[in-house]
């Protein structure tokens, strides 16, 4: 018959028989337990506030900086864009008829008086105080423009 | 670094973190190896040292130095346990006998129990304590705690804890004299 085991006669252990964690895991668990400390390490100083605010609103306050930010992007890109026409147009208006048509005929702007003459066929009252050209003038040169079977030959 | 100087760097938010990597280095070891004990599996008792730490650093600002900061500390972990072994529980509706049976299994398959037969069998007796008896177990008999810091880690009485190691050792002692016959 085998005698009662008491715990006392038995050889006293710090703790059980149980295998080691691996060789390097003590030396690198300070390193683990660090990068997970909610925003402690790896936050500037600046932004620490933000570990202070509840999930919640860190997630409503990303969200209302992605969408000002979209905001933003699109109203700078798109004022001058959308302003300049205008602008352009109303500078534009402010030069007289007959020195918008002479530069046109002078710059080498390859606008040629057939041009001109189309201009005149949709307004006919529109050439007559700069175009120096007769109505016959004007409807030879319409006759002379290529017609669009021409055109695509 | 002592305790006291570390508490007195955590205050400071320059040397926050330094104080706090010194925390841990001064104290994972007893840590880890209370939680292991505890939960057996070593991937467990990383997780869950890990989780003690993360406490450690969030409510150490609040600790008001009543009691020792090891004995704060081991409070944490000790809950830390009992928590996850009583979710583990709850979560596949395991009754307690069973998730003794698991940690044991756990423990027979270690290498480092191989070929040690009566070792193995009193580790076995000890997995099958209840959790809250089986903590009091190894604070007395492995870690050679004073009662009165058990108390203080468990919240529970002195007397208290005196009765619960007597009738653990007791258990101990009947299952290996029985696995030996």
């Amino acid at each position: 018959m085998k005698t009662a085991f008491k715990l006392d006669a038995h050889p006293r252990r710090p703790r059980p028989l149980l295998s080691e964690p691996p060789a390097d895991y003590f030396d690198r668990l300070p390193t683990r337990v660090m990068s997970r400390l909610p925003g402690a390490a790896a936050a500037a100083p600046g932004w620490r506030w933000l570990a202070w605010l509840t999930p919640a609103l860190r997630t409503g306050l990303a969200s209302v900086a992605v969408l000002g930010g979209f905001a933003a992007s699109f109203y700078l890109s798109g004022s001058p864009g959308a302003g300049a026409p205008v602008a352009a147009t109303a500078r534009l208006d402010a030069v007289p008829r007959t020195e918008l048509v002479g530069y046109l005929l002078t710059s080498g702007a390859r606008v040629e008086t057939s041009d001109l003459a189309v201009l005149t066929a949709a307004d006919p009252g529109f050439a007559q105080g700069f175009l120096h050209a007769s109505a016959d003038e004007l409807t030879d040169a319409l006759d002379a423009q290529p017609t669009e079977d021409q055109t695509y030959l | 670094m002592e305790d006291h100087e570390i508490l007195l760097k955590f205050q400071d938010p320059a040397s926050r973190n330094l104080a706090f990597n010194q925390l841990v280095r001064k104290y994972q070891r007893k840590v880890y190896w209370h939680v292991r004990k505890m939960v057996v599996d070593h991937d467990d008792a990383d997780d869950l040292t890990q989780d003690v730490f993360i406490k450690v650093w969030k409510h150490l600002e609040n600790f008001r130095q009543d009691a020792q900061l090891f004995t704060w500390i081991y409070r944490i972990a000790t809950n830390e346990c009992l928590n996850f072994l009583g979710s583990k529980r709850r979560k596949f509706l395991l009754p307690l006998t069973d998730v003794g049976a698991e940690l044991a299994a756990k423990m027979e398959a270690d290498p480092a129990l191989a070929g040690d037969e009566i070792e193995l069998n009193l580790q076995k007796a000890i997995l099958q304590l209840p959790d809250k008896q089986r903590l009091v177990f190894n604070l007395r008999y492995y870690d050679e705690m004073p009662y009165e810091q058990m108390a203080e880690v468990t919240g529970t009485s002195v007397g208290a804890l005196k009765a619960s190691y007597h009738h653990a050792l007791k258990k101990v002692e009947d299952y290996v004299t029985r696995a030996s016959e």
